[in-house]
């Protein structure tokens, strides 16, 4: 078994005080190996992206350590962490969040110019990893001339730009659609089988578990067993089945992430019943 | 980090439009403030600054015109004449009074030219004669404007009724003008043959002006002698002084005003990309670079809009005074200086707070906003 790439020891998150107060992770141990993709997945509101930015270094944990190899980067000063944000983690966002005034390719670029590569090679080495990631053809498109996937692609490109040894996700399949959505998680293997780099995923989606090595569900700030859940026959989601809204089948009980899933669902029975 | 800052800039043209426009504005606000009182400065001294006199000579202790009245000797001509390194002597008479023309009253220095000044003439004529005989004025054109008067017209100075003979320009500003008479008329009207008020002197060409005027006023006892170029900033001085209150606080009103607005709109734009210099952070920028990029993205704004303000003011000075002959507006390296300097130290503070938040907190809370 090789080294871990970085170990978090209990980490903890609260946000305000007083009767305001929120844990949004408590506790959370986790560490990762060279070459594996770990999966995080949970209800919203859990505090997957709270844990994400942790590890990523974009947070400060209220309690527990955060070590990259022999460094304590939980314990470094402000001034220290661009470096080990720069090199150390390649970090996808929830939402994208590329520069809008930025073209694909500088958005990538200028992630090595921050970390001191000059203009010209930053552009050299974007390009061809945008190429290699199919977008060859859109390097000079703004973030609001490109489609969702292609967005996520940039913001992938971005996050290796620098060959950090892990690479963390935050919902990189939401907002796609489910071929592009598979496309995405080749990709993330592909970094993780061929490029020996720690993968961390946080998602909602049932469909990423066959690609992680390994799974972990988070509930209330805590890692706990996925025994209680059910998927939802239409959006795929992994639905806790307490309070979840349901619809009665033949021989089984279907649970909904939501009501409108299971208008869908009976609509769609309804349809098959009587079709036009 | 440059481009980055150029690409906030340029990515959208209403929002450069806003940026630049608004510095624009607001620097045009505090550069054509400062070119009226420049303009206004430069037409009060113009009549001395075209007179063409190296040296004035007054009597002792008078420094300037405006509200002021100097008596010499006659006898002073001579002697100054006499002294190495003077080449020419013209004595003039003044008098603060008015131009009237039936109802209307100008406030006006009036000069008492001899039949031969060499200096001390209107500046420049566009109508008639320059020096006036007995019985004639030569009048600034603006004021003949206003009050509807032509070549040969009567005007009433020093309560004598005499002859419009001819039209000056760049005599008048919008507080006064300057109008011409013959010396024997003002003597007639005002003190006997045995004073002058002024010698405008010229000096030879290997004199130096300041030398001259020491030995000036070493010869010829209670007088006080100035180079031309003294005794024009005494009197903007002077002027400055009693006017200055209004014009200052107009002045410095107009810069507050000016300097908030620009703040406001460099500010506004940085905080427009707060989140996005959040992501840059959480990227793994160092706060110098976040720093850089949002200075430069201030200074870029500066440059912009002060080359806009600066043609804007041009125009102006061509616009304005076809409207209003008397006001004219004149951008001075100094204001220029003053502005773009105020402006660039404005503008970085005013990019630099919504940044400075952000380099102390947490990459994730500027992002997620769970930081404010
Ligand atoms: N800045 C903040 N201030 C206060 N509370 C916060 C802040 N950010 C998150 N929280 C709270 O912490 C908890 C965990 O949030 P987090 O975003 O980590 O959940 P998540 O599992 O990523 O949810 P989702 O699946 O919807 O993205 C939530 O209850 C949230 O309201
Ligand atoms: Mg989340």
């Amino acid at each position: 078994m090789s080294e871990p790439l970085f170990v978090a020891e209990a980490l903890t998150k609260r946000y305000g005080s007083g009767a305001a107060e929120v844990v949004a992770v408590r506790d959370v141990s986790l560490s990762v190996a060279p070459g594996e993709i770990v999966l995080i997945m949970g209800p919203s509101g859990s505090g997957k992206t709270t844990l994400l930015l942790m590890l990523g270094a974009l947070l400060r944990p209220t309690a527990g350590k955060l070590w990259v190899r022999s460094t304590l980067v939980s314990g470094l000063p402000e001034r220290k962490l661009p470096d080990v944000r720069l090199r150390q983690f390649g970090f996808v966002f929830q939402d994208f969040n590329l520069l809008s005034a930025l073209s694909a390719l500088e958005n990538v670029a200028v992630v090595a110019e921050l970390a001191g590569i000059g203009g010209g090679q930053a552009r050299k080495r974007a390009a061809h990893l945008l190429g290699e990631l199919g977008l060859g053809a859109r390097l000079h498109f703004l973030p609001e001339k490109l489609s969702g996937g292609e967005k996520q692609r940039v913001a992938l490109a971005r996050a290796l730009i620098n060959d950090p040894a892990v690479v963390l996700a935050d919902e990189p399949t939401a907002n796609l659609d489910s071929k592009i959505g598979r496309e995405i998680m080749r990709l993330l293997q592909r970094v993780a089988r061929e490029q020996g780099r720690g993968v961390v995923i946080v998602s909602h989606d049932q469909r990423l578990k066959e690609t992680a090595d390994r799974v972990l569900w988070l509930e209330d700030g805590q890692f706990k067993a996925m025994v209680t859940m059910a998927v939802d026959p239409v959006c795929g989601m992994a639905v806790e089945r307490e309070g979840a809204p349901t619809a009665e089948g033949k021989d089984q009980t279907y649970f909904f992430c939501s009501r409108g899933c299971r208008d869908e669902f009976l609509a769609e029975r309804l349809e098959a019943v009587a079709p036009r | 980090m440059l481009r980055l800052a150029l690409r906030n800039l340029f990515q959208s043209r209403v929002r450069l439009g806003a940026s630049a426009g608004g510095v624009a504005l607001a620097l045009l606000l505090i550069l054509a403030l400062d070119a009226v009182v420049a303009g206004m400065e430069r037409q009060l001294t113009a009549y001395i600054d075209g007179s063409g006199a190296d040296i004035i000579v007054a009597q002792g202790g008078v420094r300037n015109m405006h509200m002021a009245a100097s008596t010499m000797n006659r006898s002073v001509r001579s002697r100054v004449r006499a002294l190495p390194g003077v080449a020419a002597v013209t004595p003039i008479q003044y008098a603060t009074n008015m131009v009237t023309v039936g109802e209307h009253r100008h406030l006006a220095y009036i000069i008492g030219l001899p039949r031969d000044a060499a200096m001390g003439l209107p500046p420049r004529i566009v109508a008639g004669v320059a020096v006036p005989r007995r019985g004639e004025a030569v009048i600034d054109r603006s004021v003949a404007e206003t009050a509807g008067l032509r070549l040969g017209d009567e005007v009433k100075i020093l309560g004598m009724e005499l002859t419009v003979a001819g039209l000056a320009e760049g005599t008048a500003s919008l507080v006064n003008s300057v109008a011409f008479i013959a010396k024997d008329d003002f003597l007639r009207a005002r003190g006997d043959g045995s004073t002058v008020s002024f010698l405008m002197v010229r000096v030879t060409p290997d004199a130096n002006p300041v030398a001259v005027a020491a030995s000036i006023e070493a010869l010829a006892g209670d007088v006080t002698a100035q180079p031309r170029a003294s005794f024009s900033a005494e009197e903007r001085k002077v002027v400055k002084d009693m006017s200055a209150d209004v014009l200052t606080i107009m002045n410095l009103v107009g810069l507050l005003i000016g300097l908030a607005v620009m703040a406001l709109t460099i500010y506004t734009a940085t905080l427009a990309r707060r989140k996005e210099y959040g992501v840059l952070k959480a990227l793994g920028a160092r706060s110098g670079q976040l720093y850089r990029a949002v200075l430069w993205q201030a200074a870029v704004s500066v440059m912009l809009g002060l080359g806009l303000a600066v043609g804007a003011t041009l125009l102006l000075a061509i616009a304005l005074p076809r409207l209003e002959p008397n006001l004219t507006l004149e951008l001075t390296g100094g204001s220029l200086l003053k502005v773009s300097g105020a402006a660039l130290l404005i503008a970085g503070v005013a990019a630099l707070l919504p940044i400075r938040q952000i380099v102390a907190l947490d990459p994730a809370q500027v992002f997620r906003g769970g930081g404010r």
